[in-house]
C-alpha cells in the first residue's frame, strides 16, 4: 500500500520517502513492464524513466483523479506501450505473444518481502477476478491492455466483428468493476 | 456522439481499446465536465489499475534501485516539466489521470554507433526539433480547439434544448391565459345568469306571497267548509219571515272558542241608512252585531264571540237604522224555529 502523504513527502524532496515508494511498488510495475515489453532489460529501463519522470513530476500527482498505485501504473503501462509501439514503428517483431509473455514471467511466484498481508489478498482477489471471466473476454481486455491494441485492432486480430470485441471488453470490465469494487471501497487500494 | 454512445466507450476507454478519435471526443466531454462519466471512468480506471496483480509478481534487478536512486540525483530537481520535453498531441489511451505526463522520447538508450553519429545528427536534430516542435504545438492547439469545439457543440445543444423547453412553457402559459379568460367568460355569465334567476325568483316569490295572501281572504264557502269541521259545533237555523220569504240563514257555535258564525242566503240588499243587526233573545233581546248586505250579493258571513250563546232561546235579524239599536225597532228577516 502506498500512501498519498507518502507522495506528498517525495514531492518535498524526501530521498527516504522516494525509497520507500520504489521498494513498494517496483515488483508490480516490473512485473507490468515485463508483461508489456515481454524483455526485463527493456522493463528494466523503461522503470528508470518512469521512475525519474515520478520523481520530476510527482507534484502533479492528483489524488482526486485516483490512487497513487494506479497512478503508477497507468504511467507505466502507458510509457510501455510507446515503447511497444515505437518498436513496431522501427519493425520490431515482439517476441512476447500472450501465451509466451505469461510463461516467461513465472520467475518468482513468491511474494515480495514487502508486501503485506492486504496486498496478497488484493492479488489474490484480483487474480480470481480475471480468471473468473470468460476466456474470449479476458483475452479481448488483455490485448488492449497490454498490447495496446484499439477495438479494430483486436478484431482484426482475433477476426470477430467490433462490435463483438467492444461488448467482450465492456462486459469484462464491468464484471471486474463489479467484483473488486469493495477494494477501492474500502480503501484497501492505496 | 451521443452521451450514451460516450458513457459505454468508458471501460472501453480504461482498458485502452479506444483509437484516437474516440478517445479524443471522450477527452473533451471529460473536460466539459460530464460528473457521471467522470465517476465511472474514476471506477474503471481503478479496476485497469488493479490488473497488473493479477499477473505473477516478478521482482525488478537488485542493481535497479541503486541506478534509479543515482539517476534521479543527476537529474534536474524542479518539479516541473523540463523546456526541452517534446508536447503531445493527445493524451494516451487511459492516462486521462496522469494527462499532465507527456512521454519522454522513446529509447533513452544510446549505442556506440549513435553516439559516433550525434554530432551529425543533433545540427539536423536541432533544427528538426524546432519544426517538430512548432508541428506538435500546432496539433496541441488543434487539439484544444477540437475539445473546446466539441464542449461549444455541446453546450448550445443544452441550450438549444433549454430554449426549446422555454418556448415549450411560455406556450403552455398563453394556453393557460386563455382557458383562464373562457372560464372567466363563462363565470360571468353564470353570474348574469344567477341575477336572472333570482330576479325570477323574488318575482316568484312575490306573485306566490300575492296568491298566499289572496288564499287568506276566505271566501264564505271556504270558511264554512272549516267550521263544519270543528268538533261539537253547535248549528241553529234561520228562516226567512214575510218581509224575505227567500231568505235563510243558520248560526254556528264553537263553545271552546265561544264563536258565532252568521251565514245569511237571500237578505234584500240594505237600503241606504239602514243595516241589519243580529238579536240573541232570552228574556229580553241582546245585539249580537250589525252587518250590510250590498246589491248583488246573496250570502253574507258575521263573526262574533257570544260567551252567553247557550243561554239565548231565540235568534233573529232584523233591519235597522244605520249603527244598530240597543233594542230591535225595524222589521224582522230572519227568525231562528226554537
Amino acid at each position: 500500500m502506498i500512501e498519498p502523504a507518502l507522495l506528498d513527502r517525495v514531492v518535498k524532496g524526501d530521498q527516504q520517502a522516494f525509497s520507500q515508494l520504489y521498494d513498494h511498488s517496483s515488483t508490480l510495475l516490473f512485473t507490468l513492464a515485463v508483461r508489456i515489453l515481454g524483455n526485463h532489460e527493456e522493463a528494466a529501463e523503461l522503470l528508470q524513466d518512469v521512475y525519474l519522470e515520478v520523481w520530476r513530476k510527482v507534484s502533479r500527482y492528483d489524488v482526486g483523479r485516483g490512487t497513487p498505485v494506479a497512478w503508477l501504473v497507468t504511467l507505466t503501462k502507458s510509457r510501455a506501450i510507446d515503447r511497444l509501439r515505437a518498436r513496431a514503428a522501427r519493425g520490431y517483431r515482439a517476441t512476447n505473444s500472450l501465451e509466451e509473455g505469461t510463461a516467461a514471467q513465472v520467475v518468482d511466484l513468491g511474494p515480495s518481502p514487502l508486501e503485506t498481508q492486504a496486498d496478497q489478498e488484493l492479488r489474490i482477489a484480483v487474480g480470481a477476478a480475471v480468471a473468473g471471466l470468460p476466456q474470449a473476454q479476458q483475452q479481448a481486455i488483455q490485448l488492449a491492455y497490454y498490447e495496446g491494441l484499439s477495438h479494430a485492432e483486436i478484431a482484426t486480430r482475433l477476426n470477430q466483428p467490433i462490435g463483438t470485441v467492444k461488448t467482450r471488453i465492456k462486459l469484462g470490465m464491468s464484471k471486474l468493476r463489479d467484483g473488486l469494487r469493495e477494494w477501492w471501497n474500502h480503501g484497501e487500494l492505496r | 456522439m451521443t452521451h450514451e454512445e460516450l458513457e459505454e466507450s468508458v471501460p472501453l476507454y480504461a482498458a485502452g481499446a479506444l483509437d484516437r478519435t474516440e478517445r479524443q471526443a471522450l477527452e473533451a466531454h471529460l473536460l466539459s465536465g460530464c460528473a457521471s462519466c467522470h465517476s465511472a471512468l474514476k471506477d474503471y480506471q481503478s479496476v485497469a489499475a488493479l490488473l497488473p496483480l493479477g499477473l505473477s509478481p516478478t521482482s525488478p534487478p537488485r542493481s535497479l534501485k541503486a541506478t534509479i536512486m543515482a539517476g534521479r540525483n543527476l537529474a534536474p530537481i524542479p518539479a516541473e516539466a523540463t523546456p526541452t520535453e517534446p508536447a503531445r498531441p493527445s493524451l494516451e489511451p487511459g492516462e486521462w489521470m496522469d494527462h499532465l505526463f507527456p512521454p519522454v522520447a522513446p529509447a533513452r538508450s544510446l549505442s556506440l554507433p549513435w553516439a559516433l553519429g550525434l554530432a551529425t545528427l543533433l545540427i539536423v536534430g536541432v533544427g528538426g526539433y524546432l519544426a517538430w516542435k512548432i508541428t506538435a504545438q500546432r496539433a496541441v492547439d488543434t487539439s484544444k480547439i477540437q475539445q473546446l469545439e466539441a464542449s461549444l457543440q455541446e453546450k448550445s445543444t443544452m441550450l438549444a434544448a433549454v430554449h426549446r423547453e422555454v418556448g415549450d412553457q411560455a406556450k403552455a402559459l398563453a394556453e393557460l391565459r386563455n382557458e383562464m379568460h373562457q372560464r372567466m367568460n363563462e363565470a360571468a355569465e353564470a353570474k348574469e345568469q344567477l341575477a336572472q334567476r333570482e330576479a325570477e325568483l323574488e318575482d316568484t316569490r312575490v306573485q306566490l306571497s300575492r296568491q298566499v295572501r289572496a288564499r287568506t281572504v276566505r271566501t264564505p264557502q271556504d270558511e264554512l267548509a272549516t267550521l263544519l269541521r270543528i268538533p261539537n259545533v253547535k248549528a241553529v237555523a234561520l228562516t226567512g219571515s214575510d218581509m224575505a220569504k227567500r231568505a235563510a240563514g243558520f248560526l254556528l257555535y264553537d263553545s271552546q272558542t265561544q264563536n258565532v258564525w252568521l251565514y245569511s242566503v237571500n237578505l234584500p240588499e240594505c237600503r241606504a241608512g239602514t243595516t241589519y243587526q243580529l238579536w240573541a233573545i232570552h228574556d229580553k233581546p241582546m245585539s249580537i252585531g250589525t252587518f250590510q248586505m250590498d246589491r248583488g250579493v246573496t250570502t253574507h258571513l258575521l263573526v262574533k264571540k257570544v260567551p252567553s250563546f247557550a243561554d239565548a232561546k231565540t235568534f233573529a235579524v232584523s233591519l235597522e237604522p244605520s249603527g244598530g239599536r240597543p233594542q230591535p225597532t225595524g222589521p224582522m228577516y230572519l227568525l231562528s224555529r226554537s
